[in-house]
């Protein structure tokens, strides 16, 4: 009786943990869902689940209906991390078809969140590529390439810094935002190039929070649509947020873009 | 007959697309093994959307749409080849037709209308680009997410166990 109540407990424990961390991690409500179903059923248990954007619920319950354990967790805050959505999953597949202890879960858990990320100047790099050929792509010339290349390094290693200090998401959009576009607002300032307005509109948009966006869609099509309404929301402060950054810059130049 | 300078505009749109794929992806820290396929899937499906807006007729919506399903379709079979979950290769191969011009637009536009207090034209002008770049944004953004999400409903079942190991080899 008392055994399967301390069971419960346990798997729950792991549970929340698993589950939060997708959750910090940037999946998409139905999977973690899913995943986290799976385990439990690995373990002859049903867990059912509202997730929010803060918290989550959870019910762990024995198959016959006996033993109910049930968990209200904060969600975590994290950077989004795909590596965990997909190394997570599949670790919810290994569970059900080996149907692993709960102390080898831990252990690989652990293994796999404690993986660290991509070196942050591989990344940062990366990105400045990835926004010059962004630009290159709405038909900026070479001139505005360049600038965009230049002001997203500037403005996406500031973000990087002040990121690590923990400081407030929107004020960090706003900031990286309002450098970024300060830059490549040279080429409007000292007309060079011919199309300096491009510059402007692409230094910003490494900062677009694509991923909440997408998913929000994906968790409104799928049904949870309050858990996607949230991301989109959350998504849509932050584009205020750069074209908040943007308009100082803009507001500074005498506002004639658009 | 070829006509080498649309396939040299279609092959530098791609090639620009895989590139900001591939710097928008890392920053989520996608597994190592998924870079180059959200890479490729990334210019597969730009380089359609650039051949149906330019060549085509169609609308940026509509044009999203199929390159967006042509995505999801080419992530069942990557993410299956190389056990990812499909959402980590589309969503970094869609990440480079997000509309963000038109999302940061739509808002700017929000801000030059409060600031045309007093001029009715001004005020009229920046109500149409408020509406023009938001209904574009959502629409296109809707696209993207269900155009890509349509090839796992339909293939639900193995876009659900993409990361099984048992019964395969896993490179």
């Amino acid at each position: 009786m008392n055994n399967v109540h301390e069971e419960l407990k346990a798997v729950s424990q792991f549970l929340t943990e698993y589950a939060t961390c997708l959750m910090a991690s940037g999946v998409h409500t139905s999977r973690i869902v899913r995943n986290t179903a799976r385990i439990a059923e690995s373990f002859g248990f049903e867990a059912h689940m509202t997730l929010f954007h803060k918290t989550i619920n959870m019910t762990l319950r024995s198959k016959d209906n006996a033993h109910v354990y049930s968990t209200v967790s904060a969600a975590k805050s994290g950077a989004i991390n795909f590596e965990f959505n997909s190394e997570l999953s599949a670790l919810s597949w290994e569970a059900y078809d080996n149907h692993l202890s709960l102390d080898t879960l831990w252990e690989k858990y652990k293994t796999i969140t404690g993986k660290p990320r991509m070196n942050e100047w591989k990344v940062w790099i990366l990105v400045g590529f990835a926004n010059a050929s962004f630009c290159r792509l709405f038909n900026g010339d070479w001139i505005a390439v360049a600038a965009v290349f230049v002001a997203t390094l500037v403005g996406f290693r500031l973000k990087q810094i002040l990121g690590k200090h923990h400081i407030n998401h929107y004020f960090v959009f706003t900031i990286s935002a309002f450098v970024a576009s300060l830059i490549a607002s040279i080429t409007m300032w000292q007309q060079w190039g011919t199309t300096p307005d491009i510059a402007i509109g692409a230094s910003v948009l490494y900062l677009i929070p694509g991923v909440p966006l997408i998913n929000g869609i994906i968790d409104i099509i799928e049904g949870h649509v309050l858990a996607g309404t949230a991301r989109l929301i959350n998504a849509l402060l932050l584009i205020v947020c750069i074209a908040f950054g943007m308009a100082i810059t803009l507001l500074m130049m005498g506002g004639k873009l658009l | 007959m070829i006509n080498w300078q649309i396939v040299g505009s279609v092959v530098a749109d791609a090639i620009g697309a895989a590139i900001a794929a591939i710097g928008f992806a890392v920053i989520s820290n996608p597994p190592r093994r998924a870079i180059l396929y959200a890479a490729l899937l990334a210019a597969v499906g730009h380089s359609i959307r650039f051949v149906l807006l330019k060549y085509a007729g169609l609308d940026l919506a509509s044009a999203s749409f199929i390159a967006a399903f042509s995505i999801g379709m080419l992530s069942l079979w990557a993410g299956y080849r190389i056990f990812c979950p499909a959402t980590v290769l589309y969503i970094p191969a869609l990440l480079p037709m997000i509309p963000g011009m038109y999302a940061y637009r739509t808002v700017f536009s929000l801000i030059k209308f409060l600031q045309s207090s007093g001029n009715d034209n001004d005020a009229i002008h920046y109500l149409l680009e408020i509406f023009k770049n938001g209904i574009t944004t959502a629409s296109v953004l809707f696209a993207l997410g269900v155009g890509a999400t349509i090839p796992i409903f339909i293939f639900y079942k193995r876009a659900f166990s993409m990361t099984r190991t048992a019964n395969r080899v896993k490179k």
